[in-house]
């Protein structure tokens, strides 16, 4: 029988004593475990000590709380000595944004506002799930946010262009910083049109691979002085500096970020639905926590802080049963060159890795994500999988739309899920709305979009810097 | 070949993203690419760090283009090393050096690099038709109705777009053509594909006349 004590396996598990070594491993002195060389010895532990050494391990390494002084440095630190050097100039977080203070994977401090927010969108969300956007702008305004003062969506902005990076290679750094100061100048001045004082919008970022991007770019931009020479000298003829000067936001804000501090009040103040009877899971982008992950948010009261607490938050706080899969850990097979050219890995992937098993092992009502590539890889590539006889369905949905959805949004007007090819219909009947007589209204809507009878968010005119 | 080595080396993030290497394995088994191809993040990253220039350059023609970039292998490595950041430094060099790989490999992603660089957008809802993607089968939306009015039915002004995800205006994509054009990018086009980089070059002439005549009749307003 193996005993499977922590610290003590290595002496009983199967081929792994002394002489059972694969072929080109020394075992000189009939001590040493496979693969870690003759010089390793176990450490004999009584049962009692080793789960207790497994635990502080646990706790420590996996939440890479350890040894931080040494090995990491926060971007933030320098970014404020570059600014009172004179370098750069910060776009801060002050009273007026209303910020939260939460706690990043190494225990950082990170300030997310929740109000005077420029969003930046993202052209995968807006290109292919607008329902993203809509929902989010949505909620803010069941809070009686005014467009145009607490938030802004305007067109100068372009998209971080991270996707044909990541997937082509064709772009650099410099490209990369360039847009990325490009756009958070215009964030930071974009108030001065609407009679507010610069720096009044926070950009609040939409997109997973942009909100990566642009902390790696932030980063390289701080440690670098040729970077920034470079990148000055394009800012400047774009006459996108302030005093000659970049402007770097102080945070890089993820809209999963704002959901997660508001998800109390979404919960308490604009939730109509009771939804304790759906099972959710969740899949949290790659690049929102594996990319700069010192940056994400962790939090003890989700998941014991071992994972990263955005979408699991918001799901709990919504009071929906949240189940959880053996794979959460994997990306979902988008791959940005793959989903285009390469799509019998993506579909493989997603398929095998994520939908299966979210499926099989949690019976999930619903997957819900923080990422446009995220949805769209697990929506879209459930049809083929028929082909494959890989006959496993689940809606895939961004978790700002379900709490939409909790908090009464119309599904097809607001929540836009007509553009979702996963079976989205089951979960919206299972939270008690009728998919048919939504459907119905919407139909008898489009008629009136034809007649041009269109009913906004917010004030178009505001996207092109008129008044509220 | 020793100079696509030192192109590698050279970059400012080599440093950043190679550490040294336990050779522990961890980035290849949690590597969604190392599960499909014949690829493996820890092999990369030994590449790297031998300077087996031979195999480095063997890697380039064709193995460093099945990573996902997805950075799990970032998040997880003991010593801080990132294979999927090392391999966005060699495609970059493959692409600098013009090496066949890259070209074969990109011609598929050639219609998402057009709308990114001309529109500063990369996906659009007209590019998310059945035809462009018959294998996301005929229904990929749930609602009949014209392209044109489903857009116009979103309650967001800068949404109702066709071509590009959201409206972007005159002005932002002229400045984007500029950071293009300062920053390489559209050489680097112009090695990988030629005949895309004249249509967008042809593009680009065009916004940009299309903003002068913009800005002059501003003026000519203003003036009246
Ligand atoms: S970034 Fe590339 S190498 Fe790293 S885990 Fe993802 S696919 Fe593998
Ligand atoms: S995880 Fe890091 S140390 Fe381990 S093999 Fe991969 S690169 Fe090397």
């Amino acid at each position: 029988m193996s005993d499977h004590t922590p610290g003590n396996h290595n002496q009983t598990a199967q081929g792994a004593g002394p002489g059972t070594m694969k072929p080109g491993f020394h075992n000189t002195d009939g001590q040493g475990i496979a693969g870690h060389g003759s010089f390793f010895q176990a450490t004999d532990l009584a049962r009692e000590d080793a789960i207790k050494a497994t635990d502080w391990v646990r706790k420590h390494v996996d939440r890479r709380t350890i040894d931080l002084g040494d090995r990491m440095d926060d971007a933030r630190e320098h970014m404020y000595e570059l600014e009172k050097d004179g370098q750069i100039i910060i776009h801060r977080i002050g009273e007026q944004h209303e910020p939260v203070t939460v706690k990043t994977l190494f225990g950082w401090d990170k300030q997310i506002p929740t109000k005077q927010l420029w969003h930046h969108k993202s052209c995968g969300q807006c290109g292919n799930i607008p329902g993203y956007p809509t929902s989010l702008l949505w909620l803010m305004n069941g809070f009686g946010f005014v467009p145009g003062k607490d938030y802004l969506d305007e067109t100068d902005q372009t998209s971080c262009t991270a996707w044909n990076y990541h997937g082509s290679g064709i772009g650099n750094v410099e490209s990369l910083a360039a847009v990325f100061l490009r756009n958070f100048h215009q964030a930071y001045v974009s108030g001065k049109q609407h009679g507010h004082e610069l720096g009044h919008f926070f950009p609040l970022v939409h997109c997973g691979t942009s909100f990566g991007n642009y902390k790696e770019i932030r980063k390289y931009l701080i440690e670098s002085a040729e970077l920034r020479e470079k990148v000055t000298k394009i800012l400047g003829k774009l006459g996108r500096l302030v005093d000659g000067k970049l402007v770097i936001p102080e945070e890089i804000i993820h809209y999963s970020e704002w959901v997660h501090v508001m998800r109390n009040r979404i919960a308490s103040e604009l939730q109509t639905i009771d939804v304790s009877n759906i099972r959710t899971t969740a899949h949290v982008a790659c690049h929102y926590y594996k990319m700069v992950h010192e940056d994400a948010i962790y939090d003890p009261d989700v998941l014991g802080g071992n994972r990263t607490a955005i979408i699991t938050s918001t799901a709990k706080a919504l009071g929906a049963q949240v189940i959880d899969y053996s794979t959460w850990y994997d990306c979902c097979g988008f791959g940005f060159r793959h989903i285009i050219s390469e799509r019998e890995f993506t579909r493989s992937f997603t398929m095998d890795r994520k939908i299966r098993v979210v499926r099989e092992e949690a019976n999930a009502d619903v997957l819900l994500t923080n990422d446009t590539g995220c949805v769209t890889t697990m929506d879209k590539n459930q049809w083929i999988g028929k082909a494959h006889e890989q006959n496993f369905q689940v809606p895939i949905m961004a978790e700002v739309q379900f709490a939409a959805l909790a908090c009464g949004a119309d599904p097809l007007k607001i929540v836009q899920l007509q553009w979702h090819a996963s079976p989205c219909e089951d979960l919206v009947e299972k939270m008690g709305i009728s998919w048919s007589e939504a459907k119905k209204h919407f139909q008898a809507y489009l008629k009136e979009v034809e007649a041009g009878n269109i009913e906004y968010l917010y004030n178009p005119e505001l996207a092109y810097g008129g008044k509220v | 070949m020793q100079q696509i080595f030192d192109d590698i080396r050279g970059d400012f993030r080599y440093d950043h993203e190679l550490n040294g290497c336990l050779n522990c394995g961890i980035c290849t088994a949690t590597c969604p690419s190392a599960q499909f191809y014949d690829y493996s993040p820890r092999e990369i990253v030994q590449l790297l760090w031998t300077e087996n220039v031979e195999q480095i350059y063997d890697a380039m023609q064709e193995k460093i283009w099945a990573c996902a970039q997805c950075m799990t292998c970032a998040a997880r490595c003991p010593f801080k090393n990132s294979p999927g950041g090392l391999v966005a430094i060699m495609r970059e060099v493959a692409i600098k050096h013009e090496m066949q790989s890259a070209k074969d490999v990109l011609r598929p992603f050639g219609r998402v690099m057009l709308k990114l660089i001309t529109t500063g957008n990369q996906l659009s809802p007209d590019m998310i038709q059945p035809d462009h993607f018959p294998d996301w089968g005929p229904n990929i939306q749930k609602v009949e109705g014209d392209l044109r009015i489903l857009r116009k039915a979103i309650p967001v002004k800068t949404l109702q777009t066709v071509e590009t995800a959201w409206e972007v205006s005159l002005k932002t994509s002229v400045e984007m053509y500029t950071i293009w054009e300062m920053t390489g990018v559209l050489k680097s086009l112009e090695l990988m594909d030629e005949n895309l980089f004249d249509v967008i070059e042809d593009f680009i002439d065009e916004k940009r006349e299309d903003y002068e005549e913009w800005l002059e009749e501003q003026e000519e307003d203003d003036g009246a």
